[in-house]
């Protein structure tokens, strides 16, 4: 395993990039102008903005965890970033939310206000210290939730995180990748800016394929079809890098004898309102998504394999948008365990001889609540299932989350505490690893690559659709 | 006993007290000022159970890996905290039920759990100097706390017998100490008792809303059987 160890004052230090915030502005995004999306703006009194947010976005349970927290410091020992270079103490969870905690006990504790030098409470001075925050909440946490689940006093640092990470998003003070996501689902409805034109041959070259590979002409994936048991709403990188997944889900729905529906708008079930903090953003994107099912009348949403899409779709988005939950809103996981258990698909184990290991993605392990769910699947369409260990709401994170892939500048250090990671992996001696979540995909095969593993990611789709015993053809057939 | 002793135990200690309870009132007002959101979704799990069973995380050292990997940590929490509940006990014995200290084994069992938590404090001090990662993020309050702490150990181990007619100046100290600490302790993070229940409410409450607390443990039966 590599030793490089990333210098992290200096990351702290990396400079505010705005040449895309400036680009936006000066093509008048829409977005821009009807103030969705913030720009930095230099001359504004942002160490004041940021106080004034903070003011208006603490709810209780926020509150509680910045005055809980009793400094043990037991959350040092379940942080990947901490547990990957223990002679670094700004690693610790607890400093790290100690940045936001000493703003809040400077401006709203009765002690901090009074006598800030005996609580550790402080104000930004400047931009400068804004940006260094900055650094901290997006690029040294993925807000795995790991510490929240192993602090005695349960004070969710995760929540802390992705609150400053909002204010902060509010003023413009985002890393260039997160701006850039966060725009394009702004501006078009999915965070990979997908055009309809693209979304929608993607979904006819897949159901050709399908065709072809069955010979079966009635396989469909239908678009914005009405009264269907199920809308069926997806990463946007399936449609842009793994559009085999959607085959393998057309294909699976198909044998199951499914009414099912993809709709025209509102089909991306990804959110980057969940990394960035921003909720209006998150409400945006779910609110698309609830309201393409209530159009087309399905009878409930189906959620492809994406960690923080089904936190987002299933758990967050309807909070975000205040939007009452009407229909069931499940992972595809669950649809397929019912597809096994009713006997609507057969499967047959042989046909994934090699050995298969599980990769618990964070936003489901630990803000979902799927963990014995994929297991379950894995168990009865892999020959050789391991655990790797820890694993369910203990496993670490592919170190990846939270956006951490569309944040280049971090990159190093995200690879260097990947090594918590990489040890789990190798261990399991497995030669795939499966997960249910397309950025664990990404996160995953980045750390692969780093450390020389011998490994490939799967998706619970592809092994059952790998395993899927089709009527009247050789298993050879399925590739 | 002298009349300094008497007010100590009594009339300060009641003052103090009664300090502490109004700030705590205080406090837990202005926590309800802030806003809490209506969850909207489909359960998965049980809100009260999720409660449940993240207020009795407490007495269950195997439920978080962070201690399990750190066992003695978790002895250390018992005992430092056993003696804290002795100390407490002892300034409302002393005044209010002497007799009870009268009874030599009840004497030594209440020194034995403060003088436990003595040297657990101790060992947290030295805890909390020497690892980098504490030391950067411990504030005064936090060494301060830590301090007054063993000072009202030491001092109860001193005081518990009892023996005003002989040797009042312990007892002086240690009623001293309780006044100071009941002023002290709700703005300090000492108080953390106090959001205790409320950090593992919210935290349960939306773990168990989603079905992720309790932990689940392998099972046959899954999800799918759920109104997701």
């Amino acid at each position: 395993m590599s030793d490089d160890k990333v210098d992290t004052s200096k990351v702290v230090n990396l400079p505010l990039e705005t040449k895309t915030q400036k680009k936006a502005k000066e093509d008048r995004l829409r977005c821009v102008a009807q103030g969705q999306l913030k720009l930095y703006d230099p001359k504004a009194n942002n160490v004041q903005r940021f106080i004034d947010l903070l003011s208006q976005r603490i709810n209780r349970p926020i509150a509680i965890s910045l005055l809980a927290c009793v400094h043990c410091g037991m959350c040092a020992d379940s942080c990947h970033y901490a547990l990957a270079r223990p002679a670094d103490p700004t690693m610790t969870p607890a400093y790290k939310a100690d940045q936001i905690r000493r703003i809040f006990k400077r401006h709203r504790d009765w002690t901090g206000r009074i006598i800030p030098w005996w609580v550790h409470a402080r104000s930004p001075a400047s931009d400068e210290d804004l940006n260094r925050l900055k650094n901290i909440v997006f690029g040294m946490c993925s807000q795995c939730r790991r510490c929240t689940l192993n602090c005695p006093m349960g004070v969710d640092t995760a929540a802390l995180i992705r609150m400053t990470r909002g204010i902060l998003t509010e003023l413009g003070i985002v890393p260039e990748g997160v701006f850039n996501v966060s725009r394009d689902q702004w501006e078009t409805g999915n965070q990979m800016a997908v055009t309809e034109e693209d979304y929608l041959e993607t979904l006819e070259w897949m159901k050709e394929e399908v065709q072809e590979e069955l010979g079966v002409p009635e396989v469909d994936i239908p678009v914005d079809k009405k009264d269907c048991d199920f809308m069926y709403t997806i990463n946007p990188r399936e449609i842009k890098f793994d559009p085999r997944s959607i085959a393998h889900a057309a294909k699976i729905f198909h044998f199951a004898g499914e009414s099912w529906t993809m709709p025209k708008w509102g089909w991306d079930q990804t959110n980057f309102g969940l990394y960035s903090g921003d909720d209006r953003l998150g409400a945006y994107v779910a609110r698309n998504l609830y309201e393409a099912a209530k159009k087309l009348r399905a009878k409930r949403i189906v959620i492809s394999e994406c960690g923080h899409g089904y936190r987002s779709t299933r758990w967050e988005g309807y909070n975000w948008a205040d939007y009452d939950q009407k229909i069931p809103t499940e992972s595809v996981v669950i649809t397929l365990i019912r597809y096994i258990k009713e006997g609507r698909i057969k499967v047959d184990p042989a046909l994934n001889p090699e050995p298969v290991t599980f990769h618990d993605s964070c936003n489901i392990a630990r803000s979902g609540d799927l963990v014995e769910e994929p297991r379950w699947i894995l168990k009865r369409v892999c020959s050789d299932f391991r655990e790797m260990h820890p694993n369910r709401t203990e496993n670490f994170c592919c170190a990846g989350g939270s956006g951490l892939l569309s944040m280049a500048e971090y990159r190093p250090l995200r690879l260097e505490v990947a090594r918590i990671k990489a040890e789990q992996l190798k261990a399991t001696g497995a030669k795939l690893v499966c997960t249910i979540c397309h950025n664990c995909v990404d996160g995953l095969n980045d750390l692969i690559r780093h450390y020389k593993l011998e490994m490939k990611v799967v998706q619970v789709l592809d092994l059952v659709a790998n395993a899927l015993i089709v009527p009247g053809k050789e298993p050879s057939f399925q590739k | 006993m002298s009349e300094l002793l008497r007010i100590l135990e009594n009339e300060i200690q009641i003052a103090a007290l009664s300090f502490l309870g109004i700030v705590y009132l205080f406090r837990i007002i202005w926590l309800f000022k802030f806003v809490y959101h209506k969850e909207r979704t489909y359960p998965a799990g049980s809100a009260r159970t999720g409660v449940i069973y993240s207020m009795m995380n407490v007495a269950m050292p195997w439920a978080m890996e962070s201690v399990r990997k750190k066992p003695f940590f978790y002895v250390q929490f018992v005992i430092f905290h056993i003696g804290v509940s002795a100390a407490i006990s002892s300034t409302f014995i002393i005044p209010y039920w002497p007799g009870l200290f009268k009874v030599k084994a009840v004497v030594i069992l209440f020194q034995l759990s403060t003088g436990a938590a003595l040297i657990v404090g101790l060992l947290r001090l030295f805890r909390r100097l020497s690892n980098p990662a504490l030391r950067l993020i411990s504030s005064l309050d936090d060494y301060a706390s830590l301090i007054l702490m063993i000072l009202f150990f030491a001092a109860g181990i001193i005081a518990i017998p009892n023996r005003y007619e002989t040797d009042e100046w312990p007892l002086i100290v240690f009623f001293a100490i309780t006044a100071f600490l009941l002023i002290y302790v709700p703005f300090s993070k000492i108080g953390h008792y106090l959001y205790y229940p409320f950090t593992r409410y919210f935290l349960g409450k939306t773990m168990g809303h989603r079905g992720i607390l309790p932990r689940k443990k392998s099972k046959t039966t899954t999800g799918a059987d759920s109104n997701q």
